[in-house]
């Protein structure tokens, strides 16, 4: 029975079932299949696929000694999945003589389904083991492609805290890498934490144990940044880190990932599409914790330029206010009473002296009046010689016929004054 | 004692101000000796909230560098 016969729909099969040897076309409870049918159809449908090219990598390789079938076990590179390559010897030889475990392969192969165990394989005409050259022709296709859908975008990358809580590490168990960063970690923030997860880091199961390694980090709220860590290598040692699952693996993620892979020439893939790339694993465990020692000095620097400008700020208003007070106004308050009390005292000398003058002038006046007052007075008459007659009564006599004999009279003298009586 | 809540309310720099604005005043004259009296008690009091401010920074700066760094 041929893949063609398999192809056609069920009706047509029934018209020509009975030219069989096998029977129904439809199995059922009563008219079950016989192994041997159902393994010739999977056989048959196996057989559809035809011959292709596969690209793969070797995870096993068994060259028995003395048998011309070779088994492979050809794995896909990015995914946990496999399938077992047969081949002869003789194609082996022509295509990939030095073919070891871990190398990439294309060949040229068609699924077999083996009947007797019920096993599938793929049988392999063509082995070309893929060279230096074309890997590096692909990974910079990859790269393109990669650049092109954006997982290289400088706008995606995610900044690494200042201090993580907690640093996912995914390294090869007890490698120098791992060493690395821990011990450099330590020495400059001796309080960070780690938790760490050991994966292949090359070799066939390398990308898968990434990956997962990745996922579970990367679900755990703790880890604030993962870095994935390995030493130097050939460059086929370090492919898993240029794979094209890992690359979308962490460009997934949605804590912070560095990379750290090699040294300072080597730029797998990861490099590009990490959020931060480290030359070497020393260089990651700089980038990840901040130096304890250098933060203590920065913040000792800070409080003395603090300290600083606020005194500095202090005096500059201590100056100002200073100033102020010692303006003549402020510091010396009693000038303006005594500014006033000048004002005072020689109003006050003014006054005095007006008054002087005033009564100076008012004696002289005094003097003049007295002077001619006495001048008018007929005392001046009396110290001539003259004096005055008056009667009883007061009366000034001026002639005789005023009095009368036996009349009393006064006479006024110069000096003093007398009395006497009219005789006739 | 309003008038010395008052001025305990003042920031410094109200207080400064103000005290330059009442030496402007003093310094130019013309005031009757009971204004000029005010004024410079005025001017005393503001020169006193400034000093208290100063003072009072200048102890909390001490007190800040006193406290062992946490």
């Amino acid at each position: 029975m041929s893949a063609g016969e398999v192809g056609r729909n069920t009706s047509q099969e029934r018209n020509t079932s009975q030219e069989r040897n096998t029977s129904q076309e439809r199995s059922t409870s009563d008219e079950p299949w016989p192994v041997r049918v159902v393994s010739q159809k999977v056989g048959a449908w196996i057989a559809r696929l035809g011959w292709v090219w596969v690209d793969g990598q070797v995870a096993q390789i068994s060259r028995r000694p003395g048998a011309s079938t070779v088994f492979l076990t050809l794995r896909d590179p990015s995914a946990d999945l496999s399938l077992t390559v047969t081949t002869n010897r003789d194609v082996l030889d022509s295509g990939a003589p030095e073919l070891r475990e871990g190398a990439r392969v294309v060949l040229h192969a068609k699924p077999e389904f083996y009947a007797a165990r019920g096993t599938l394989s793929l049988r392999a005409d063509e082995i070309r083991q893929v060279g230096l050259g074309e890997l590096l022709a692909r990974l910079e296709k990859l790269k393109k492609l990669l650049a092109a859908e954006g997982l290289f975008d400088r706008a995606r990358k995610r900044r690494l805290p200042f201090l993580p809580g907690r640093v996912g590490l995914i390294t090869g168990r007890a490698s120098a890498a791992e060493r690395d960063v821990l011990t450099n970690a330590r020495r400059r923030w001796p309080a960070v934490e780690f938790r760490t997860v050991n994966v292949a880091v090359q070799g066939p199961s390398a990308v898968p144990d990434i990956v997962g390694a990745l996922k579970v980090l990367d679900a755990d709220p703790t880890v604030e940044v993962i870095v994935i860590a390995r030493g130097g290598g050939g460059l086929e040692d370090l492919l898993p880190f240029s794979d094209e699952a890992l690359c979308r693996a962490v460009f997934a993620c949605r804590t912070p990932v560095v990379s750290a892979i090699g040294h300072e020439t080597d730029a797998p893939l990861l490099d590009y599409v990490a959020d931060v790339r480290a030359s070497t694993p020393t260089d990651a465990a700089k980038r990840i914790v901040p130096d304890l020692t250098e933060e203590v000095r920065l913040i000792g620097q800070a409080r003395a330029r603090l300290e600083r400008a606020v005194r500095h700020f202090v005096d500059r208003e201590q100056h100002r206010v200073d100033l102020l007070r010692s303006r003549p106004v402020l510091a010396r308050p009693q000038v303006m009473v005594e500014q006033r009390a000048v004002e005072v005292t020689a109003l006050h000398d003014r006054a005095g002296r007006c008054l002087e003058h005033r009564l100076g002038a008012a004696a002289d006046e005094l003097r003049h009046t007295l002077a001619r007052l006495r001048a008018l007075s007929p005392a001046a008459t009396l110290d001539r010689g003259y004096a005055i007659v008056q009667r009883g009564d007061g009366h000034v006599v001026r002639a005789a016929a005023e009095v009368a004999k036996g009349d009393p009279l006064r006479v006024r003298l110069a000096e003093g004054e007398l009395t006497a009586t009219v005789d006739g | 004692m309003t008038e010395a809540t008052e001025n305990e309310q003042l920031s410094y720099e109200q207080a400064r101000a103000e005290l330059a604005s009442v030496v402007e005043r003093l310094e130019a004259g013309g005031t009757s000796l009971e204004e000029s009296l005010a004024l410079w008690e005025r001017g005393e009091q503001l020169a006193g909230v400034c000093q208290r401010w100063l003072d009072g920074a200048r102890a909390r700066i001490d007190a800040a560098r006193q406290r062992p760094p946490d």
